[in-house]
């Protein structure tokens, strides 16, 4: 059990090539950008599965919304690290997550209206029997 | 970017409790439930926010996606709700080989991304090790020099000014955009949602659609024809 979480812990927490459980405790306890960026990357996979493999329309655009919210948290996060950086315009990473916040905004709007449009005219919500462009 | 303290123990509180609520969000069977466990992802993705010092992108995310997206998603839900899948008539997710396909592509997708995160994130830590030494001597002396809150345990900040300032400034014609483009998606979902009663009393409908569709429905002849007198 412990060969198998060890490297994996690991993965998780950036560790890859120290390998030790002390080292990866130490990370642990103070976080940095890389935690942020692995936190991101799970909520971002984990809407692509949801995109994947969900049968209800209106689940799969929640699960829009995890990823685009997944690509937030790292902007904002490497906005943050620019700061640290000193770099010029750091803001951009927060200036650019208003934008994606907007487009999702949108795309809810949008793909709502699609979706009552859609169960007014088929009477139903489940995506494999949305199939007449299907051949 | 070092946390430490509590600032990493609410880290890893708000991580967990995002990474718990968003698997939830995809794995419940009620849509409703999936809509609240959404919400409280968001919300813990908010508190990472304000981790990272963007405390203007928290506010917004809570106003405008708990706030103003997530309740438009319960009102179709509640337009549309079916309850099969609470009742157990319908399937959750795909079939089983289907799913099967899907995780081991999430699988891999996650596992490249660690991957090639943990070479990167280590580079950039080599290039930019000089960078944050020197940068940090400047921001203590700056957040001395502003002033304090009520409470004196904080500083007041001015990074939303800053943002507002670099929104303005840089990205103003983006802005303008993204007004025109909110827009179009109000309008577009009220004439995506009408009934066709509806469209056709704003004279909207193919005559060849009309004809076929008063068989089953004669009040749409007569909203037809009152539109043209």
């Amino acid at each position: 059990m412990l060969t198998f979480t060890v490297p994996l812990l690991a993965l998780v927490l950036q560790e890859a090539d120290s390998g030790r459980l002390a080292l990866m405790e130490a990370t642990a306890r103070n976080p940095d950008l890389s935690k942020f960026l692995v936190i991101g990357a799970i909520l971002f996979t984990i809407g692509v599965a949801g995109v994947l493999t969900r049968r209800n329309i209106i689940v799969i655009f929640m699960s829009i919304e995890l990823i685009l919210n997944a690509a937030n948290l790292n902007f904002i996060a490497f906005s943050r690290y620019l700061q640290e950086t000193g770099n010029l315009n750091a803001v951009a990473g927060q200036v650019f997550s208003v934008f994606v916040i907007v487009v999702a905004a949108a795309e809810a709007a949008i793909g709502l209206g699609i979706v009552i449009a859609l169960y007014r005219n088929k009477e139903t919500i489940w995506v494999d029997e949305i199939d007449i462009l299907k051949w | 970017m070092v946390l430490s303290g509590w600032e990493a123990v609410f880290f890893w509180v708000f991580s967990i409790a995002a990474i718990l609520a968003g698997l939830l969000t995809v794995m419940a069977r009620n849509a409703v439930h999936s809509a609240l466990f959404l919400i409280s992802s968001l919300v813990s993705v908010a508190a990472l926010f304000i981790l990272l010092q963007a405390e203007f992108i928290a506010g917004v995310q809570i106003l405008v996606y708990v706030g103003g997206v997530m309740v438009l998603f319960l009102f179709v839900i509640m337009l549309v709700n079916v309850g099969a899948e609470e009742r157990g008539s319908e399937e959750l997710f795909h079939r089983p080989r289907q799913v099967i396909a899907s995780l081991i592509f999430c699988f891999l997708l996650a596992a490249g991304l660690l991957f090639a995160m943990n070479t990167g994130y280590r580079g950039l830590q080599k290039r930019d090790q000089a960078a944050l030494a020197a940068a940090q001597q400047q921001r203590q002396q700056r957040e001395q020099a502003l002033p304090a809150g009520a409470t004196g345990t904080a500083r007041i900040t001015n990074a939303t000014e800053q943002v507002g300032n670099s929104l303005y400034r840089f990205a103003s014609l983006p802005f303008e955009i993204a007004s025109v483009l909110l827009l179009v998606a109000i309008i577009g979902s009220v004439m995506l949602a009408r009934t066709l009663r509806q469209e056709a009393s704003a004279d909207d409908v193919a005559p060849e659609v009309l004809q076929e569709e008063k068989v089953a429905d004669p009040e749409l002849a007569k909203l037809a024809a009152t539109e043209q007198n």
